[in-house]
């Protein structure tokens, strides 16, 4: 749904080093982690909470059989007649108690945000994680290699770019329903968004990479190790990877967010998690429906839950991005 | 520069070629026109001649040659829906949709470097903090979610704001404008508050992190030591340096806050070309979208365009590679 | 006219008693060309600007409009309509039969979305002036009742404009423009985002309330529609969220009219498929006792309680009570899990098995909870069901395209009348005979496709409530399709908005009485 900035110029440039890959890459990982990271970690009380509540949230998500008190994606555990109870008071046709409530179809909401979550965490990753290999491999390529290997992949970038993400969800959707049978059908949905959450979102990553790939390949430790006759491959793997890496990863973090609430807008148009196991974002957007009408425990749960999970990851985001960058110290 | 530009355009044709290519391919998935167009009492007879008539038969290389032919004369056909020339529909729609983009870009525009400048000077003070996690609000909620909760707060509890629509305009020529009513200006607020607000958040946090990388530069520092006054430093040379970043990205979020304004359009019953295609996928209005899509790429193709251009012109380094691109 | 001050001298321009609506649908109409449209939409809409030889008063019994009288032609030869005089078109032309002899050519012409109006009509014969005689092929008892939306066009308007035939593809000067009879015109019109109704003086008849000018917003976001009739800038929505019904209720200064739409919504079966789209052996639902099981795993009275809000009404049949045709004495199944699992087993279905159950999820009034409902029930008796929701878009070409198992359907009788979904979702689909053209699942009866023509051509009415009993008995026993529910229907008022709300869902506007 969104285009970040092209980072090429608010992400950082590395300290430029000439000592080879394999003592680079483990003594400089390990110096920021020993050093930056967790310095600036221990004194960042937000970026402290934030991780806090994402862990929790990760972890309730994870655990979600052990702490949901029902399981609301198990048909046989539901009643419909316990719909639409209010927290905390007892239904009015089955005498069950909900302390978050219930939404539409007798589902306790405090159960269904716990494995919602799970869905959206999952679709999120996925996406993201779908994104950036896609992306970083083809920014690597693009700007390492340069010529009509760049020309083509940019181009298509740009193509990419003006398919609103709606469409491309339907036409994956489309095709998915066309070749994939009935009984994978139920997973088929997640797969589906995230594909279709995933494609609409590597752009951003290939972009900065390339970017990046572009100022780091003329830098001297490139020209020395291309001297020294190591293939492009290992250039692009062990050299210029380890210093793009910190853009990325600070893309990634927001993506995440971004996923997740991308998830939900495919929900709100139609083309969303299926109905019988909502994802958080299915449960916003199911959830808004009942905003007129009093029962706002359906959508204030899930969307604080929503809140919660996006904030943090985004203000952990943000933290990651001033500490990786040098030049704030 | 002049064949670097050659080449962008040549290639940027291409790219707009493979766009009409990828959307012709995806229409049918996203359904069939006919069971919009006919009512339930057709029958195969009718559905047969119909999809005849509109060309639905051939192969979906066909229907974009025929599209393409068509298009390079200026006729974007007729859309299903409205039995009207598509160019005509668009032409009505495009000043709703121009105006809110411009409006939100405007308020993402101004409000996001006022903010963005104060929480870089004051780094450390708990206001900065503040808006900083605050700010992050707005894009922690999906934008129909927002969309709804202004409307509901402002539009249904307190009744200052209109709920939808564009509320009276005015006729300027073929251009309708909202701009000239009190209806029209109280009906842009909360559209493009929720349109604008990413754009803002976003802006906002660029502009903090480029100033904050100036202002340890060390002519902004040669500045202070220099005894010059903190305005002075901050608005005159930290400022203006950190506007080439800015433009470009606001450049590309135009791009975005136009081609996804389809959510607030939809939320809002804005009636700008964002709605049009909405309503034209669920409609399965092959034209329009069409037509849709192939405007929003022309926009795309030329924002990247002259971002490309304007990143050679800026960035020396990256002039270079510009030959090879 | 479109700045403040223009509005405010035109109100008050406007007669003592004069009132604006503001009201806001989902759909707007596609077209305003009464024969190139045969949707709801655009009916609700037009049937205020154009009118027909007959027309539906507020119980929904035929009337004269156009034509003050009508009768059969002999022994079932044909109708013959006696026209009114004095009649005029907007334009100021004089209404006669050459109009109404053009308004049929061009509402059966094969470029016409109502042709199917007119299948069994031989000719149409001008005898005089005010004399129209339709002949028909068989004797056709509810022809009155099958032309309510059939609407006359002024033949030399339409010449002039060259608007001879309806264009769906590409539209013509009647798409956009209209000249009707009836007691508004369309002033404005944009397509998609407004349309503006004034009254017309010249209006021959007399029962209409005081709105003298309507304008029409479609608002396809529901929440948009409910918040807009809160803050006070529109005075009707259709239709409200169920669940918003209580709210609006109790809200200060708006009202809700809630009655029952024509329409029944229901599950449909792949009768005549080999497998089912999940694999495994055969097609279970050829087995009758597999289909009455779904029924009676299905609590109709909680998805009517808790997710219709208790606004819809049990349905038995594929019609409601009410309408014409409607067979007493049929019981819907009762809700039985422990007989649903009793059933499967004595199939030879101890353990269930895996099935798609396709939905719309923009189509019907809370299609997706509905349909989410019916699935945890459904698995509840131990079957496996897989359920896909979709746009409207893609939902009828799967369908169409026999690419369904169990599907949900809702069906507007046209005609109002029993035999209108007999026609479409019980006759064995036979592309030749224009017979079931809407049965996807290809159920087919031998006696069921015996009695339809019949029932058709029968003129005397016990005899013909006869036939349709046994045809509605038994698709009953073989549970053809599992009736769920009358749809609902919910309108949004100002407060002191008087209205008429028909089971078809039509806006009269010449029914709406405003507030002083």
């Amino acid at each position: 749904m969104s285009d970040l900035p092209d980072a090429t110029r608010q992400g950082p440039k590395p300290t430029e080093r000439l000592e080879t890959a394999e003592v680079v890459r483990p003594s400089r990982w390990r110096a920021i982690w020993d050093a930056d990271l967790a310095w600036s970690f221990r004194h960042s009380p937000v970026a402290m909470v934030a991780a806090f509540v994402t862990l929790a949230l990760v972890l309730a998500a994870i655990f979600a059989p052990l702490v949901a008190t029902t399981n609301p994606f198990d048909p046989s555990s539901l009643n419909l007649m316990n719909g639409f109870s209010a927290p905390g008071v007892p239904n009015a046709f089955t005498g069950e108690t909900f302390w978050l409530g219930t939404d539409d179809q007798g589902r306790d909401v405090y159960s269904t945000i716990l494995y919602g979550l799970r869905i959206s965490l999952f679709v999120g990753f996925m996406a993201v994680l779908f994104a950036l290999v896609l992306g970083v491999t083809l920014g690597l390529l693009a700007g390492y290699l340069g010529g009509w290997t760049e020309t083509v992949i940019m181009r298509v970038a740009d193509v990419q770019l003006t398919f609103p993400s709606i469409l491309v969800a339907l036409l994956i959707f489309g095709i998915a329903r066309g070749i994939i049978p009935i009984e994978y059908r139920d997973q088929m949905a997640i797969w589906v968004l995230i594909l279709a959450i995933g494609l609409s979102d590597w752009v951003q990553f290939a972009r900065v990479v390339r970017g990046a790939t572009l100022v780091e390949k003329n830098k001297e430790y490139v020209q020395a190790a291309r001297l020294i006759g190591r293939s492009s491959g290992a250039i692009m793997l062990r050299h210029i990877l380890p210093n793009v890496l910190s853009p990325v990863l600070v893309i990634a973090t927001i993506s995440l967010a971004l996923a997740i609430i991308a998830e939900a807008t495919l929900s709100f148009l139609g083309v969303g998690a299926p109905p019988t196991q909502p994802s958080l974002g299915t449960l916003i957007r199911i959830g808004q429906d009942f905003l007129f009408s009093g029962e706002w425990w359906i959508l204030f749960f899930p969307a604080c839950t929503l809140l919660a999970l996006a904030l943090s990851v985004n203000l952990l985001g943000d933290w990651l991005r001033d500490a990786l960058n040098p030049r704030l110290k | 520069m002049l064949a670097f530009i050659i080449r962008r355009v040549f290639q940027s044709v291409i790219v707009l070629l493979a766009v009409g290519l990828v959307a012709f391919s995806m229409f049918r998935f996203v359904g069939d026109p006919i069971e919009n167009l006919l009512g339930q009492e057709r029958t195969v007879q009718d559905v047969e001649r119909l999809r005849e008539t509109l060309g639905l038969n051939d192969p979906f290389p066909v229907q974009y040659a025929r599209f393409l032919g068509r298009a390079v004369q200026g006729d974007f056909g007729i859309s299903y829906r409205q039995s009207r020339p598509v160019a005509q529909i668009i032409a009505e729609r495009a000043p709703a949709t121009l105006e809110l983009a411009f409006v939100s870009g405007f308020l993402a525009l101004t409000v996001g470097i006022g903010l963005g400048v104060f929480t870089a000077i004051r780094r450390d003070g708990w206001a900065a903090n503040v808006i900083m996690s605050a700010s992050l609000i707005g894009v922690s909620l999906p934008t129909f979610l927002i969309g709804i909760l202004l409307i509901y707060v402002f539009g249904v509890q307190l009744r200052w704001l209109p709920t939808f629509g564009r509320g009276e305009v005015v006729q300027l020529g073929w251009w309708s404008t909202g701009f000239l009513t009190q209806s029209g200006l109280k009906s842009l607020i909360l559209p493009a508050i929720t349109l604008g607000l990413f754009q803002m958040t976003l802006i906002m946090r660029l502009v903090r992190s480029e100033m904050l990388e100036v202002l340890r530069q060390d002519y902004i520092r040669f500045a202070r030591a220099r005894g010059l006054a903190a305005k002075s430093v901050n608005f005159r040379h930290a400022l203006k340096n950190t506007m080439v970043p800015v433009i470009t990205v606001t450049g590309l979020q135009l791009g975005a806050i136009i081609a996804f304004a389809i959510i607030t359009e939809t939320v809002f019953q804005w009636p700008g070309v964002g709605l049009l295609f909405i309503n034209a996928v669920q409609f399965v209005d092959i034209p329009v979208m069409a037509a849709y899509l192939m405007l929003i790429s022309v926009m795309f193709v030329m924002i990247n365009l002259l971002v490309d251009i304007l990143y050679v012109w800026v960035d020396p380094r990256l002039r270079i590679d510009g030959r090879h691109a | 006219m479109k700045t403040v001050i223009a509005a405010v001298l035109l109100a008050a321009a406007l007669p003592a008693g004069a009132a604006e609506l503001r009201f806001a649908t989902t759909a707007d109409p596609n077209t305003l060309d009464p024969h190139a449209g045969n949707s709801s939409p655009v009916f609700s809409m037009l049937g205020n600007v154009y009118e027909g030889l007959v027309r539906r008063g507020r119980d929904m019994s035929i009337e004269p409009a156009l034509a003050t009288a009508w009768e059969p032609i002999g022994d079932g030869e044909g109708w013959r309509f006696t026209l009114r005089e004095g009649v005029t078109f907007h334009g100021g032309e004089a209404f006669t039969a050459e109009d109404v002899l053009f308004s049929y050519e061009r509402a059966s012409a094969p470029e016409a979305d109502t042709a199917s109006w007119f299948a069994g009509v031989d000719r149409v014969k001008v005898v005089d002036p005010l004399t129209v005689e339709f002949h028909t092929e068989r004797p056709n008892p509810i022809f009155p009742d099958s032309i309510a939306n059939w609407m006359m066009m002024d033949a030399g308007w339409a010449a002039e404009n060259g608007a001879e035939r309806p264009d769906i593809e590409r539209g013509n000067f009647a798409t956009l423009n209209t000249n009707g009879t009836g007691p508004y015109r369309v002033t404005e019109r944009q397509p998609g985002l407004r349309t503006v109704l004034d009254s017309f003086d010249g209006w021959w008849g007399d029962d209409r309330g005081n709105v003298t000018r309507a304008v029409h917003t479609p608002v396809q976001n529901a929440a948009t529609a409910v918040a807009a009739l809160l803050s006070g800038e529109l005075d009707l929505i259709d239709p409200v969220p169920l669940q918003d019904i209580d709210r609006l209720r109790a809200a200060e200064g708006v009202d809700v009219i809630q009655g029952i739409e024509a329409r029944i919504i229901m599950l449909g079966f792949p009768h005549d498929a080999e497998g089912l789209l999940a694999g495994g052996e055969g097609n279970p639902f050829t087995d009758p006792r597999v289909r009455a099981a779904v029924a009676h795993a299905i609590d109709v009275p909680a998805i009517v309680q808790t997710v219709m809000r208790g606004a819809a009404e049990p349905a038995t049949q594929l019609i409601g009570a009410g309408l014409r045709g409607y067979s007493e004495g049929v019981t819907a199944p009762a809700y039985d899990p422990d007989r649903a699992r009793a059933l499967l087993a004595e199939a030879g279905h101890p353990d269930g098995f895996a099935f798609s159950l396709r939905c719309p999820n923009d189509r019907y009034l809370n299609d997706e909870a509905v349909c989410t409902a019916i699935s945890t029930m459904l698995s509840q008796v131990g079957l496996q069901p897989v359920l896909e929701t979709m746009p409207v878009a893609n939902y009828w070409p799967a369908l169409r395209a026999d690419d369904h198992d169990m599907y949900l359907l809702g069906w507007s009788p046209g005609t109002f009348d029993a035999e209108h979904p007999l026609r479409f979702l019980a006759a064995t689909p036979d592309e030749a005979q224009k017979l079931g053209s809407w049965n996807f699942g290809g159920y087919s009866d031998a006696r069921v496709d015996e009695l339809l023509p019949l029932i058709q051509s029968e003129i005397d009415e016990p005899a013909r409530q006869a036939m349709i009993d046994e045809v509605v008995r038994i698709m009953a026993e073989d549970t053809a399709y599992v009736p769920l529910y009358v749809e609902p229907l919910v309108w949004g008022l100002r407060d002191g908005v008087e209205v008429v709300q028909r089971p078809d869902n039509f806006l009269n506007l010449r029914w709406i009485r405003m507030p002083g």
